[in-house]
């Protein structure tokens, strides 16, 4: 009787800890499920295991902030965790984990690289290899006050006119609200002007650009809004995404850089004083430069560590399928990483821009530098970006200490050789 | 003297490292085989960013660089600003609170017991807390200094070095104070009441009583609260974590952030072990620092 208490014991541990219950396949999918977004997924997840019945899938939640999560999954991946086996990235952190050996390449034939943005590609990419499926896209757009502002501005300059007639004329406090604080947030809205301007932060080759004439420009514009111009307020400084949002919402400001989630989160008159006044346009560009969007989103990968290769690659497949994405993009107004997908009629009344504006904004939206040192180089350059918008030094003092800083860094990894070295031994 | 040994002495001898063989490895298990395997960590080049480069040997390299290294030098100096300034400060205030929670009067037990809340509040939400109250647009920090003339008009307090450590030193203080304040309370209520009474019947006066009679009785007492507050004063991270996050720039950024910044955002973790390293020395030598000045003590009032 002893031993039939025993086995119990067993078959109840082996049941509870194990990943074979009665014959499914377990596996997990990190998310941070907060508000529309956790319904959706789940509704998609459900689909999936009525398509595929010997696969479980399991929601392991995971911290909203960005900065949280990577450091949750540096821990799991470093410790050889083969859960989540399903991983939600931010965009600049693919090449990252890829070369730590952390992500599994994709290699499957059925994959249509083709049918995908080539910006949200080239960021699911390292050292020539696939590592990852982009997933929605997110680009920065240029929101106005459609009762302060005749129409989109033209250029950079016209950008600053009409702030400036909309805080004499219209009576309100801040012609721009922009995230400043020293985050990513920064750098994505530096990487827009510097496009805008004809500058990007690194060439082909990995040599650091970010102290040329052109980037000096953009960074001098950006100073001027707040120092000279007095059309951005020092408070941008210190504002992230929600900050610059609550501004603009609360009919502070003519205009607002953020992402396409504000469009839907301002609609509501009941919290939103500007509801009904607003629209959006790409970020205008100064002569010599081009209209810029950085580019923002999600990947989804596979952890290098997982016991359930195959099920994880068809749940990667089937939820950045086009049926699935359009069903995000119209219940959320995400941009949808296929090309395709802004063909559906169901599309055009669902995102913040016409289909073709937003195609046209993510066709032409720019990664950041793709490099495993990205997080290392995009700290030294929030933080000089920083000090020179507080006016603690000049634009270009700040962006050559910037360059030198950076190229240094990466100097001292010796990844510009690894990167020449003749692509043979393969990891 | 003799070589014969005695046999209790021995049998009592092996008894004792019978017990404290099971807690000296725990604490080898715990506490120093992590610290040396840091350590050996230091000694080699590991960048998970880049596996090619394996893990070689590398000396001191890592500590080279620490050297060279002015984010290092600046976190450094921060850290030691940020220690001496709030120690000292909560050191002052706390025992002033003890004083004054000491004397009798009605309501004691409730004043006591309420000085402990900002000590219950977890750190991260009196950050945020405080982060609110300097907040440049709806902060009540500007509200209230613009009110009264103080300011012309809100100020961005984040922004500028100076400023920016302004909340963190004042939110720091009124969290740690009544901590200081309940340890000081403690040794206060040691001393004998009689030493107050003789001196009073000798004339003393009040101050002649708290310079001669109650710091000298609370010595020991107080190097246990520096003791304590240094050491974690000196180890600073979530404050400054939820409350500027080492901004601006990196002007208010203690070692411990920019160590958890090394390794877990550039997951350079060779280099973050010798910063580690770094700060474990600091910390244990102001440690025996601090027990050599109380032992001294202690043992100079058993002779």
């Amino acid at each position: 009787m002893h031993r039939a208490a025993v086995c119990a014991a067993v078959a109840l541990i082996a049941c509870g800890g194990g990943d074979e219950d009665s014959g499914r396949t377990v596996i997990t999918i990190s998310s941070s499920v907060v508000g529309t977004d956790g319904p959706l997924l789940r509704r998609q997840l459900d689909r999936f295991m009525r398509m595929h019945p010997t696969i479980e899938v399991r929601l392991h939640r995971v911290s909203d902030d960005a900065t949280q999560r990577h450091q949750l999954f540096v821990q799991w991946l470093n410790a050889r965790a083969g859960d989540p086996d399903v991983l939600e990235l931010d965009v600049v952190w693919t090449s990252e984990f890829a070369a730590a050996g952390w992500l599994l390449p994709l290699e499957d034939p059925s994959i249509d690289t083709a049918a995908f943005f080539p910006g949200t590609l080239r960021a699911c990419r390292w050292a020539g290899a696939l590592y990852a499926l982009p997933w929605y896209a997110d680009v920065g757009l240029l929101y106005r006050r459609t009762d302060l502002v005749p129409r989109e501005p033209a250029s950079l300059d016209e950008l600053a006119t009409f702030a400036q007639r909309g805080i004499t004329n219209g009576g309100v406090p801040f012609g721009i609200a922009w995230m400043g604080a020293r985050y990513e947030g920064l750098v994505t809205v530096f990487v827009e002007y510097l496009g805008g301007f004809g500058g990007q932060i690194m060439d082909d080759s990995m040599n650091v650009t970010v102290g040329a004439p052109e980037a000096v420009r953009a960074l001098t514009f950006m100073r001027d809004q707040i120092a000279r111009w007095k059309i951005a307020p020092n408070d941008v400084l210190t504002w992230h995404e929600e900050e610059t949002r609550f501004a603009f919402q609360n009919g502070r400001a003519v205009f607002m850089r953020n992402w396409p989630y504000a469009y839907s989160a301002m609609a509501d008159s009941a919290q939103s004083r500007v509801a009904g006044k607003y629209a959006v346009s790409p970020m205008p560009a100064a002569a010599g430069g081009h209209p810029t969007a950085a580019l923002g989103g999600a990947q989804l990968a596979i952890n290098r560590w997982t016991e359930h290769p195959d099920a994880a690659f068809a749940l990667v497949q089937f939820i950045t399928a086009p049926e699935q994405q359009l069903e995000r993009a119209v219940a959320i107004g995400e941009f949808p990483t296929r090309r395709a997908v802004y063909d559906e009629p169901s599309l055009r009344a669902a995102l913040a821009i016409p289909a073709d504006d937003a195609r046209r904004a993510v066709e032409s939206a720019t990664p950041r530098p793709v490099t495993p040192l990205y997080t290392q180089l995009s700290e030294i350059l929030q933080i000089e970006l920083h000090r020179a918008l507080a006016g603690q030094v000049m634009p270009d003092a700040a962006l050559a200490a910037a360059a030198e800083k950076m190229n240094a860094a990466i100097e001292r990894t010796g990844l510009r050789e690894y990167m020449r070295r003749p692509v043979t031994s393969s990891r | 003297m003799s070589g014969r040994a005695d046999p209790r002495l021995t049998q009592d001898r092996r008894l004792a490292v019978a017990f404290v063989t099971p807690a000296v490895s725990v604490i080898a298990l715990i506490a120093i085989f992590p610290l040396l395997w840091t350590v050996w960590n230091s000694l080699h080049l590991q960048d998970l960013r880049m596996p090619w480069l394996g893990r070689p040997f590398v000396g001191a390299d890592n500590y080279v660089e620490l050297a060279r290294d002015p984010r290092f030098w600046s976190s450094l100096g921060h850290t030691l600003f940020f220690t001496v300034v709030t120690v000292s400060l909560e050191l002052v205030l706390g025992f002033g609170i003890a004083l004054a929670m000491n004397s009798a009067f009605r309501g004691r037990g409730a004043a006591r017991a309420t000085s402990l809340l900002p000590w219950a509040i977890p750190t991260v939400v009196a950050a945020l807390l405080w982060r609110f109250m300097f907040d440049s647009q709806a902060g009540i920090a500007n509200a209230l200094l613009v009110a009264i003339g103080v300011l012309e008009r809100p100020m961005v307090w984040f922004i500028e070095a100076t400023t920016a450590w302004i909340p963190v030193i004042l939110s720091d203080v009124w969290k740690t104070t009544p901590f200081v304040a309940i340890l000081l309370l403690a040794g206060l209520q040691n001393i004998d009441r009689s030493l107050y009474e003789a001196a009073e019947v000798d004339g003393a006066s009040a101050w002649w009583r708290l310079w001669h009679v109650t710091i000298p009785l609370l010595k020991p007492t107080i190097f246990v609260a520096l003791i304590f507050r240094t050491l974690d004063a000196f180890r600073v991270f979530d404050l400054l974590y939820a409350l500027t996050g080492g901004g601006p720039g990196t002007a208010t950024e203690p070692i411990a952030l920019y160590t958890h910044t090394i390794i877990l955002q550039h997951l350079r973790f060779g280099y973050g072990a010798a910063l580690s390293v770094v700060v474990f020395v600091i910390t244990f030598a102001l440690a025996l620092i601090y027990i050599r000045g109380l032992g001294l003590r202690l043992s100079g009032e058993e002779r």
